[in-house]
């Protein structure tokens, strides 16, 4: 999926490889967790890049298509027996119906104010979903029903089955992010993401690249909520249109390197690992260590690294592979 | 039926009271340094805090707490302003929303682990009283929080219109190039600027205590509706916060009376959107500071 043809790069066949094989190798369903978390954040942060980061246009609020995903494709299983398969396409397709008046409404406001009215749309849609108690179950949520091994309608047995489904959806959004880069819409995106008003004047059509982009980006965020309510057998308003996915879609990428094809899969290893290692180190009972950390992580990189983390690593991947002066904005990772 | 609604409104204007120091606060940061301040409301919450251990440790009102609340806040926010905001001023939009919304993430967590998620809450003489104005009811709690929200207010309006600090601060939220030339020193200013606004923030919180509890994300509820009133209100708008969040108060209540109890953010938010559909400079656009 990641264009085969064109793999020059040997590293980026090395990672594929241990992607492949990583469930092979570590059994334990613990760290397969961890994995599927990595894979899931990594591709919500993908997609959320496309927005926030190619574009700039900062939404705090892509859990609403999240949830819209995961309400869709869980509606149609229970209501109607639909499988997930299809109901992860057709969450898609509401959430790029929604992105079009929320655009609408969003897409005038700038900076700041555009992330704010961003959260109070996902917020909206929390409550109402709260309000919903025929049609959605309202607060208390729903369990999916477990029917064992049923891979037509995305349940396995097998943890790893989670995973590869994980890697695709991951793998998918990176090839799209790769296609858009290189296409006239992402020179489009990145003129409009520099400067606004410069690319409006010298012809860019600002509101249609917006619109066009956000329908990408909630499509993908709601493949998402689709995988991730098949994953936990669960879902409930808090859940699907969480504040914390909006938030970690975005910190993942700034972490990482807002406007980079792999910023937001570095941010969220980083991310992931650190929270792993304080779970592991100092049990789950402390709520609130693992955001006080990711916050102080942000800031840091905020004040120091405004660009992320992923041109730390390519500087020093310049500096080992070449041995010459590193490269600022055209690292070896995307030239 | 009349009386249900005269009570809504005052119950929302009480309120709206409140949301009024906050959003002054997020407005006139924005307006002076443009920094759209995302820890706002978390910046209450530590006014809540001071104002509960003031009270439970040595048994201060909080309305008297408000001496210490409102000058530690306003230090805080010099400090914030000195070695946080002002290192993002010169960069884009990113760092500029992600510092201070990070902040905000940080503040809620180490509260989280200093003081756990259960609800605080202080007893005072008044808490309970209430003054009933025909068929009307009025918690004093809640009107002496308006009352001393908008004497607060009143003061900010005169600092801003007749000290020559205040004059300042309006010239370089207008144009900082020009107020520079003219002698300002916009860093003195902004950290003013941001110190006014924490304090007036801290004041809520202790405001808020005898009749709120506190908790490490009560922040959050204060600060959304902040930013709907900032943006109704116009941004930078002083008098269009306030005015915008005692409209929203009552559109809150309003909303909780006759659409149901969870309904009241949904109206503000409504509020919201359609503002930014129809009227997307708020409602005071064409005003003057």
């Amino acid at each position: 999926m990641l264009g085969l043809r064109r793999w020059r790069r040997p590293w980026l066949g090395v990672l594929a490889a241990i992607a492949l094989m990583l469930p092979l190798v570590v059994s334990k369903p613990f760290a397969i967790d961890i994995f599927i978390r990595v894979l899931l954040f990594a591709f919500i942060g993908v997609a959320w890049n496309l927005m926030g980061g190619y574009a700039k246009q900062l939404s705090l609020g892509h859990a609403a298509y999240f949830g819209l995903g995961a309400y869709t494709s869980t509606i149609l299983q229970i209501r109607f027996g639909i499988s997930p398969w299809i109901g992860m396409f057709a969450g898609g397709m509401v959430a790029m119906a929604a992105s079009l008046p929320i655009g609408a409404v969003c897409f005038r406001l700038r900076g700041p104010y555009f992330a704010i009215s961003t959260i109070a749309t996902a917020q909206v849609l929390m409550l109402l979903f709260l309000k919903f108690r025929d049609f959605a179950w309202g607060a208390e949520g729903t369990t999916l029903p477990n029917l064992g091994n049923a891979p037509l309608m995305m349940q396995f047995d097998a943890k790893a089955a989670y995973y590869y489904i994980a890697l695709a959806l991951l793998a998918i959004g990176l090839a799209i992010t790769y296609r858009i880069e290189r296409s006239r819409m992402g020179y489009y995106l990145m003129a409009l993401g520099e400067d606004e008003d410069a690319a409006e004047a010298i012809g860019v059509n600002v509101l249609r690249i917006k619109r066009q982009v956000y329908l990408i980006s909630a499509f993908l965020t709601a493949l998402a909520g689709t995988f991730y309510v098949q994953y936990i057998y669960f879902i409930d308003p808090n859940t699907a249109f969480s504040f914390n996915v909006s938030v970690e879609a975005a910190l993942v990428s700034i972490v990482g390197g807002i406007g980079t094809l792999w910023g937001p899969v570095v941010g969220t290893v980083l991310l992931e690992a650190t929270s792993a290692l304080l779970q592991s180190w100092l049990g789950s009972s402390h709520g609130g260590v693992q955001l006080t950390v990711y916050s102080l992580i942000l800031i840091a990189v905020i004040l120091w690294r405004p660009s992320g983390l992923l041109g730390v690593l390519t500087e020093a991947y310049g500096r080992i592979a070449y041995a010459g002066p590193s490269r600022e904005r055209e690292g070896p990772l995307d030239g | 039926m009349l009386a249900t609604v005269a009570q809504a409104i005052v119950n929302g204007l009480l309120i709206g009271g409140i949301y009024a120091l906050v959003s002054i606060g997020v407005t006139l940061i924005f307006g002076v340094v443009k920094i759209v301040n995302f820890a706002q409301g978390e910046f209450v919450m530590i006014g809540m805090y001071i104002s509960f251990f003031l009270a439970t440790r040595f048994g201060i009102d909080p309305l008297a707490s408000l001496a210490v609340s409102m000058p530690v806040l306003f230090v805080v926010g010099i400090l914030l302003q000195h070695f946080l905001i002002r290192r993002v001023l010169a960069l884009g939009d990113m760092p500029q929303i992600f510092l201070t919304f990070a902040l905000s993430l940080l503040l809620i967590n180490v509260a989280l682990l200093l003081f756990t998620a259960n609800y605080r809450t202080v007893q005072t003489p008044y808490t309970e009283m209430a003054i009933h104005l025909g068929p009307l009811y009025v918690a004093v709690g809640k009107l002496i929080a308006f009352v001393v929200a908008m004497v607060l207010s009143a003061v900010l309006w005169v600092f801003l219109h007749a000290t020559d600090l205040g004059k300042a601060m309006r010239a370089a939220a207008q144009n900082r190039d020009v107020a520079m030339l003219m002698g300002i020193n916009p860093d003195r200013v902004f950290c003013v600027a941001v110190g006014v606004a924490l304090a007036l923030a801290g004041a809520a919180g202790s405001l808020l205590m005898p009749f709120y509890p506190a908790y490490p994300l009560v922040g959050q509820v204060f600060v959304l509706m902040a930013f709907v009133a900032v943006v109704l209100g116009t941004l930078g708008n002083v008098t269009g916060a306030l005015i915008a969040s005692l409209m929203m108060g009552v559109a809150e209540s309003l909303g909780i009376q006759f659409v149901g109890a969870d309904s009241g953010l949904i109206v503000v938010f409504l509020m919201l959107l359609l503002t930014l559909a129809f009227r997307p400079s708020g409602l005071f656009g064409g005003w003057t500071r």
